[in-house]
């Protein structure tokens, strides 16, 4: 296993530039020397998952956990969840212990795979997990029938999640990680086992949340959905935490820059081309490439998925 | 019928009283020695992960949560909602079906039974309660030992604990739901063994005229005569003059029979059988005793005997003597009671001169006035033949002689005469034949006093299974926080047995524990414990180095340096042994089927000493699961 970038030899740095401009009252979850040892039957410890975590995640911001698999991605998530207790250090959500049961109130949790009673329909699910916030039965009919709504499930909520496609299973969790409106969300890999439509889906489900002012942790190993969504993000490699900080800082390339131009039909002259060149030289840069950029794969399969929509039993591409 | 247990009312058995220390106080310090050994345990476990400091911190801080904030926010929304999916998974997953294709399959197999008995109406019930019994217990370990392990195998527990229900509410839900399964597949049970019962019993004879021989002459319709055979069984009658009479007992039951003129013939009506399906009320007294020389005492211990009946010798001055109150012409009605008044002894003989086995030992019934200024004092002598362990029922008449204040015979009359006017009726027992005894104990006599429902007596037996199932149900979810699936089984299954052997291990520690040992002594009288009594040849490795050593039971044993060591190891064993004890219900002690079975009515008190006993045991094992379930890591 290897890191898909060279690792910053020190994380402590970057951790305390980015918590610089927080005050106290923005932190929501904040972990101190976090650390956490498997152990076996007698109690001895098996593995370090994770050493000594330090992280502040702040109000309204997208947080992405990044790692290979057996990283400590998941076991972070548990632990501020309270479904792992610390070896040592510590996890505060909202300023409360990660084993409060009373800080659930104001979060949502999208498990890994939406680990789901099967034997429940998408209405008796969410009506269930309603019940257990203590809703008001009238107050729970609403908001279960709008989040059906939002995740587009009206026509398959009296059937048994047993019978469901894995998109549609991954919307009932992530509808019921919404059930009571929470002001945080841990989403554990959000988009893994969905089709593209339904990545991007979940991405802009993931954009809207925060811009209603929601805070969210997720953890993936999906580089480019991480990408498009999170605003910062930390590394982690054998449970210790290799990079954090801000995604467009982190990836930017200072010493390259990009020019994106428009308007030339057939692309771009070659004299232009030349005066272009001439001027960078006499600023004292080089031009590496000038070329037309490619469209994603993604962007691609969106359009004729799309499109195909719109005009069923015909190639998209014959439409030109 | 054998009950071989004193019934106490409820308030004798909460209350503390001189002879014991009552129920409240049990629970109550068995209530703070496993809160004492429990956090003391807990605390140990933990000392050994996070060191003495932090692991004293973080058992105050959950038991302090325990009351801060999760007692304060127990919702009962969560609870039924937890409750409510309980139900629905063991429905949807139709766990139940199976269940009830094995009910009927059973209860079809049962009706190839052969039907000849002296008493069909308790096989019936015997069948219908033990396989009741048996698929609701087995029903309920089930459900209630994989649930919890499998919501945390499938990981739905994830989706679960990261919501606002607290610890306490699932295991709580979880105990409700399943006992609503229970409860709802054993009214069906119940509802379908009433009716196999009903209609198994069921049957009607017809009676031809040529099978009558009519004994009257002219209008009288005095006749004898016999029933059809009918379900493998006939009955014999007499009618007297008026055309009345009730048919010979066969098969447990008789009927009532009518002579009916229709024009010049004579038609013969049998009715429905009658005495089958019974709930008799027993009328308990207190029994005290007259030693040899008539002075009031205990009775003697006949030696290695089982102590809880005492005995009294034959042909000396002692005595048992019961006295019942409210023996009433109210409470027994002379047209329903119309020969005297029935009584039933349940007699232990022990005999010191064997001589002739086979003839029964006389016994002696006398019926004495309680107050001192009665004119008249007591009946004449009545005697009984007295079998070992036959239970016999009598009739003591109404109308017989008696003995006056100054002597005479006189004629008296039970009810007027022999009762003061509290009500009260003594009757004394004694042992008719020198150098035998006779054992009793409080109720190896009673009065039948009526009778009361059949359904609802069946009802009753019924809610001694049911409280059983929430106590196996709240046991299994108990296990089930902290064991995975399987190994919870297990656990059922030791406890479970541990419930059923409890008086073996109850004696076996009483025997390993007499001698002259000083730690002996102190547990004997911590425990009072008798000397003399329990289990002969120790503890379990003492009865291996016997077997080896070849030494008899009752062999004493050389105490060297082998030998005490095996000694202190098994009373060390015994003693956790009878502490573990404590903890598991006497299941058998919840059993009313023999009442049902028997045709006697389930005591109220003793269903509401079993239902608070239940009820407590179930709410300490939901307390002992919230704090498994809190404490431990729920992904791994």
């Amino acid at each position: 296993m290897s890191s898909p970038r060279p690792a910053a030899p020190t994380a402590s740095a970057p951790a305390a530039a980015a918590a610089g401009a927080s005050t106290a009252s923005d932190v929501v979850i904040e972990t101190r020397s976090l650390t956490k040892d498997y152990r076996d039957f007698w109690g001895r410890p098996k593995v370090r998952a994770l050493k000594a975590l330090d992280l502040e995640v702040r109000k309204g911001e997208i947080f992405g956990l990044l790692g290979p698999n057996g990283s400590g991605k998941s076991t972070t998530i548990k632990l501020l969840l309270g479904l792992l207790f610390p070896t040592s250090g510590h996890a505060l959500v909202f300023g409360k212990g990660a084993t409060d049961v009373g800080k659930n109130e104001r979060i949502g949790y999208l498990p890994e795979e939406s680990y789901l009673y099967k034997f429940l329909n998408a209405y008796e699910t969410l009506d269930f997990y309603g019940r257990l916030f203590d809703m008001p039965a009238a107050v729970r009919k609403k908001r279960v029938e709008d989040l059906i709504q939002q995740v587009g499930l009206e026509k398959a909520k009296r059937r048994q999640l047993r019978e469901y496609s894995k998109g549609m299973t991954r919307r009932v969790g992530l509808a019921q990680a919404l059930i009571n409106d929470p002001e945080l969300l841990l989403l554990d890999e959000p988009t893994s086992g969905l089709d593209p439509l339904g990545t991007h889906e979940m991405k802009e489900k993931i954009l809207q949340l925060k811009a209603q002012g929601k805070t969210i942790v997720m953890c993936s190993h999906l580089l480019a959905d991480v990408q498009d969504v999170c605003d910062r993000v930390a590394i982690l490699h054998q449970g210790e935490l290799k990079e954090l900080g801000r995604v467009d800082s982190l990836l930017a390339v200072k010493d390259v820059t990009q020019i994106r131009a428009k308007g030339f039909a057939k692309g771009l002259s070659s004299e232009a081309e030349a005066e272009i060149r001439a001027v960078i030289a006499k600023h004292g840069g080089s031009v590496d490439e000038i070329s037309n950029p490619t469209t994603t794969l993604e962007e691609l399969f969106l359009t004729t998925v799309q499109a195909s929509d719109a005009r069923p039993g015909r190639r998209a591409a014959e439409k030109k | 019928m054998p009950i071989e247990y004193e019934i106490l009312t409820f308030s004798e058995w909460l209350l503390p009283s001189a002879t014991r220390g009552g129920a409240l106080l049990y629970f109550l310090s068995t209530f703070a020695l496993l809160s004492f050994f429990g956090l003391l345990g807990w605390y140990v476990v933990a000392a050994y992960f996070q060191g003495p400091s932090e692991a004293f911190y973080s058992v105050a801080k959950v038991v302090y949560k325990a009351f801060s904030d999760d007692l304060p926010r127990f919702s009962l929304r969560r609870t039924l909602a937890m409750a409510q999916l309980t139900v629905m998974e063991a429905i949807r997953r139709k766990i139940i079906w199976a269940f009830v294709v094995f009910v009927l399959l059973l209860l079809f197999a049962s009706l190839f039974l052969d039907g000849i008995s002296d008493n069909p109406a308790r096989i019936y019930l015997s069948i219908v309660l033990n396989s009741t019994y048996f698929l609701i217990l087995l029903l309920a370990v089930v459900l209630s030992t994989f649930s919890l392990p499998n919501e945390i195998k499938n990981r739905t527990i994830y989706s679960l604990v990261t919501k606002p229900i607290r610890a306490g509410e699932i295991v709580l839900g979880k105990i409700v739901g399943f006992t609503l399964i229970g409860t709802m597949v054993l009214a069906v049970m119940c509802a379908v063994s009433y009716g196999f019962v009903v209609r198994g019993l069921n049957h009607s004879h017809v009676i031809n005229a040529e099978d009558v021989e009519r004994t009257g002459e002219g209008d009288s319709l005095a006749a004898n005569g016999k029933s059809t055979s009918d379900a493998r069984h006939h009955h014999k009658f007499t009618l007297d003059a008026k055309g009345y009479g009730r048919t010979e007992i066969a098969m447990g039951h008789w009927h009532e029979v009518e002579a009916v003129r229709d024009g010049d013939k004579i038609r013969y009506e049998i009715g429905p059988h009658e005495g089958l399906l019974v709930a008799r009320v027993p009328k308990y007294g207190k029994l005290r005793f007259l030693d040899s020389q008539g002075r009031p005492g205990k009775g003697i211990s006949v030696g290695s005997e089982w102590a809880y009946r005492s005995y009294v010798e034959g042909r000396t001055q002692a005595a048992a003597i019961w006295t019942f109150d409210g023996v009433t012409p109210d409470a027994f009605p002379k047209d329903r009671f119309p020969d005297g008044l029935p009584i039933e002894m349940n007699l232990r003989v022990f005999r010191t001169t064997k001589g002739d086995i086979v003839s029964p030992i006389i016994g002696e019934i006398i019926v004495v006035n309680p107050s001192d200024r009665a004119k008249i004092r007591r009946s004449e002598t009545l005697t009984f033949p007295a079998r070992e362990f036959v239970r016999s029922e009598r009739t003591i008449p109404w109308q017989l002689k008696g003995v006056d204040a100054q002597g005479q015979v006189v004629d008296v009359d039970l009810l007027k005469d022999l009762v003061d006017p509290a009500g009260r009726l003594e009757i004394h027992i004694r042992c008719g034949q020198a150098a035998q005894y006779f054992g009793m104990a409080q109720p190896d006599l009673f009065l039948q006093a009526g009778e009361t429902s059949f359904l609802e007596n069946f009802a009753k037996g019924h809610i001694s299974i049911w409280l059983q199932m929430v106590m196996v149900i709240s046991l299994g979810v108990m296990f089930s926080t902290l064991l995975s699936g399987p190994v919870s089984l297990l656990a059922m299954f030791i406890s479970f047995s541990f419930g059923y052997f409890s008086s073996f291990v109850t004696e076996l520690f009483q025997g390993v524990f007499q001698g002259t040992d000083p730690v002996k002594t102190v547990v004997r009288n911590l425990f009072n414990i008798e000397e003399g009594t329990g289990l002969e040849g120790g503890g379990p490795l003492e009865s291996i180095y016997r077997i080896f050593r070849q030494l008899n039971l009752s062999a004493d044993l050389e105490l060297g340096f082998a030998e005490k060591p095996i000694q202190y190891i098994d009373m060390t064993g015994m003693l956790v042994m009878r502490l573990l004890l404590q903890l598991f219900p006497d299941f058998s002690r919840f059993d009313n089927s023999d009442f049902v079975e028997y045709g006697f009515a389930v005591d109220p008190d003793l269903l509401l000493i079993q239902t608070v006993t239940a009820l407590a045991f179930s709410a300490s094992a939901a307390l002992i699961g919230y704090f498994f379930l809190k404490t431990r890591e729920l992904a791994a």
